[in-house]
């Protein structure tokens, strides 16, 4: 017995040094990458259908990191950056957030925009130059778009008509964060957009606004998921969601609509951010690359429901797919305002919403 | 025995037998005294410590030494120029939830309690397990229940409507009256947002604790002394009320006591079925702690606040036991 087992260690031992010596050239290009997005449907889309291919084109493999949003992953990467942990080489932040990350500072790495060539296809917009330089190449765009219940009421044709207590009494879903959205609709609907926003006095002056569509609001939601049971539930008849979430309900048959109403939908992107101290750059300059490109921001698009970031001319979507995670007009959150004047446009927010 | 009783001990023991035993008592207390200083003490030092911090617009907070955050919580960010009294306000409806919803779990814990131990020792028994095993539903999952079962297409006001007791409501006018109240809508009527799911899902998430915590003294009871009233000739009421009520006035007190310092930190409840303008402190810490603000010292500073609140009216209730036991 003893003969055998050490002829058995011999021999596993000579196959494990054999495995060994083929192996290494195979182990010296396995590189890999980790890369979040937000957890649920969204990042299951991007393993299924997205990272596969960026791993068959450069022999990248991804390793996925679910993020609960943008914002909450924000405080995670701080505090574990702050403990000397790397969580993620690359995160997804919305605009506002990644302003944020970059202005915290040592949370977010420069990016070398001489690899990532792949960006050019991009408005050079969607390319944020940080305090230390490019800090965030865009990824990816949502609306958070008007959506009703056909089987209720007609299409809205503005969102004045939300201020209609004759068609809407204790019947809209609305986002309960001062940054959701509900100010940037308001603004453009019945102000000058962001543009006044950028005082104290235009702020007050659409929280009033804002203030006369209460009696018409039953759900001030926060998650996603309250919005998406309050439609299918019947508790809300017409409010704001996602577009693309709302375009998938419906295709599964719920009684919801999104439209673009005459003032437009608010549009949002987000951003691949490298983490300081990654050690995944050249990595990570490949995945934005591959990101950029027109074909891939079309796969997005049919897969996950995302509007690209390219020219729709650019790109092999139909009109009818084009439609389904994008249109017009778009308006842009008032980013500036919601950083340098946040705790003043909270609490009166709050504020407004407390009053009775 | 107090703790100075056990450092007695402790010496005695030490004394008379140099052996491991004292030892490994004295480790044993170091262990734990440990542990509660790394899971009690520092964290809540750490909050303190936050709550004294800066936020900066547009990016996080940083370590400072400010009193700005709890003057806030007063009188509002913009003092002295404007004044607003929103955090207070919030503070209060944190209190109002809380005791309104202690208060229903126990009133309609007490009857259930009662009864209970009165059956059979196997029937308390099971009682007791099925209500044990509820306990490890999380609030979550019980907030989740309830929603469906409030919910317009699949709930009480599909009940409503399916019964003809909307068209009722409507035909007699009484429909009005609830849209005035902000429980109805033009088509039927509607319990999401208001007073009544927070308070029935605050209660609902307690009540077992308030079976639990009343039972020991419920069941301690002796019958004898109302069956001797009875027989005395007092009513079942005149029973209920100078016997039976005085003999578990402090376990009433000190459960409803209880549950009220748990319920003052609700927050799914809350967010889910109160309206935005009752609003509790919690809601409002947890706003302002995630990444949507950063800002962490505010939120720390209400947390504080929260907790002080709560202090003072454990250390009121601790005075009115005194008082009533010493009567």
């Amino acid at each position: 017995m003893p003969m055998l087992n050490r002829r058995a260690l011999l021999k596993t031992g000579a196959a494990g040094i054999a495995a060994s010596t083929l192996a290494s050239p195979l182990i010296a290009q396995n590189r890999s990458i980790r890369i979040g997005s937000y957890g649920g449907y969204f990042e299951d889309s991007f393993k299924t259908h997205v990272y596969p291919e960026f791993t068959k084109a450069t022999g990248i493999e991804v390793e996925s990191i679910t993020q609960p949003n943008s914002s909450d992953w924000l405080v995670t990467l701080q505090q574990a950056v702050a403990a000397g942990n790397i969580p993620t080489d690359i995160s997804l932040f919305a605009r506002d957030t990644m302003i944020k990350a970059s202005r915290i500072g040592d949370l977010i790495a420069p990016l070398d925009m001489a690899k990532i060539t792949g960006a050019g296809n991009l408005d050079s917009y969607f390319v944020f130059e940080g305090n230390d330089g490019p800090q965030g190449v865009g990824a990816m765009s949502w609306f958070s778009a008007m959506v009703f219940n056909p089987n209720e009421v007609e299409t809205p044709a503005s969102w004045a008509d939300f201020w209609d207590s004759s068609l809407f009494e204790a019947s809209l879903g609305l986002g309960r964060n001062y940054n959701a959205g509900l100010l940037d609709f308001t603004a453009a609907t019945f102000f000058d957009g962001a543009e006044t926003m950028m005082s104290n006095d235009g702020i007050v002056a659409i929280i009033e606004k804002v203030a006369e569509l209460k009696p018409n609001v039953a759900l001030w939601w926060t998650a996603e998921s309250q919005m998406e049971q309050s439609m299918k539930n019947g508790d809300v008849v017409a409010g704001q969601y996602y577009l693309d979430v709302a375009n998938l309900m419906a295709l599964d048959g719920f009684p919801i609509k999104p439209t673009f109403p005459k003032e437009g939908n608010l549009q949002d992107y987000g951003s691949w951010c490298l983490t300081a101290g990654s050690d995944k750059g050249d990595e990570a300059a490949e995945f934005m690359n591959f990101s950029s490109e027109p074909s891939t921001q079309a796969l997005m698009s049919r897969k996950i429901g995302t509007a690209p970031l390219v020219d729709k001319a650019m790109t092999d979507l139909t009109d009818d797919e084009f439609n389904f995670v994008s249109g017009a007009p778009a308006i842009k959150p008032a980013y500036e305002a919601y950083l340098d004047n946040e705790t003043f446009i909270k609490e009166s927010w709050d504020k407004m919403l407390a009053e009775v | 025995m107090s703790l100075t009783d056990d450092m007695h001990a402790q010496g005695r023991s030490a004394a008379a037998a140099p052996d491991g035993s004292a030892m490994l008592r004295r480790v044993g207390l170091f262990v734990l005294s440990a542990i509660i200083f790394i899971f009690c003490v520092l964290p809540f030092g750490l909050v303190l410590a936050i709550s004294f911090g800066r936020k900066i617009d547009g990016a996080g907070w940083v370590w400072d030494f400010t009193l700005e955050n709890y003057q806030r919580f007063f009188v509002g960010v913009l003092w002295p120029d404007e004044v607003t009294f929103l955090y207070l306000q919030q503070l209060g409806y944190s209190f109002y939830f809380a005791i309104i919803a202690s208060l229903v779990a126990v009133l309609t814990a007490l009857p259930f309690t009662l009864l209970l131990t009165r059956l059979g020792r196997s029937a308390q028994a099971l009682w007791l397990v099925f209500i044990m095993a509820s306990l490890s539903l999380s609030e979550v999952f019980i907030v989740m229940g309830w929603d469906i079962l409030l919910s317009n297409n699949s709930g009480l006001p599909k009940l409503f409507k399916e019964t003809g007791l909307t068209q009722w409501l409507k035909d007699t006018g009484y429909f009005q009256t609830l849209r005035d109240w902000g429980l109805a809508n033009p088509r039927n009527v509607k319990f999401k947002t208001s007073d009544f799911a927070t308070i029935l899902t605050m209660s609902y998430l307690v009540w077992p604790y308030a079976v639990i915590l009343l039972y020991p003294a419920l069941s301690r009871i002796d019958p004898a002394l109302a069956e001797a009233a009875r027989t005395m000739g007092a009513g079942r009421w005149t029973v209920t009320r100078t016997v039976t009520l005085p003999a578990i006035r402090l376990p009433l007190f000190g459960t409803t006591l209880l549950l009220f310092v748990f319920l003052l930190g609700t927050y799914v409840t809350v967010t889910v079925f109160a309206a935005p303008n009752k609003h509790t402190t919690a809601v409002a810490i947890y706003t302002n702690i995630r990444g949507a603000n950063l800002n962490a010292p505010f939120g720390a500073a209400q947390a504080v606040m929260l907790l002080v609140a709560a202090g003072v009216c454990l250390y009121l209730g601790h005075l009115f036991n005194r008082r009533s036991e010493a009567r």
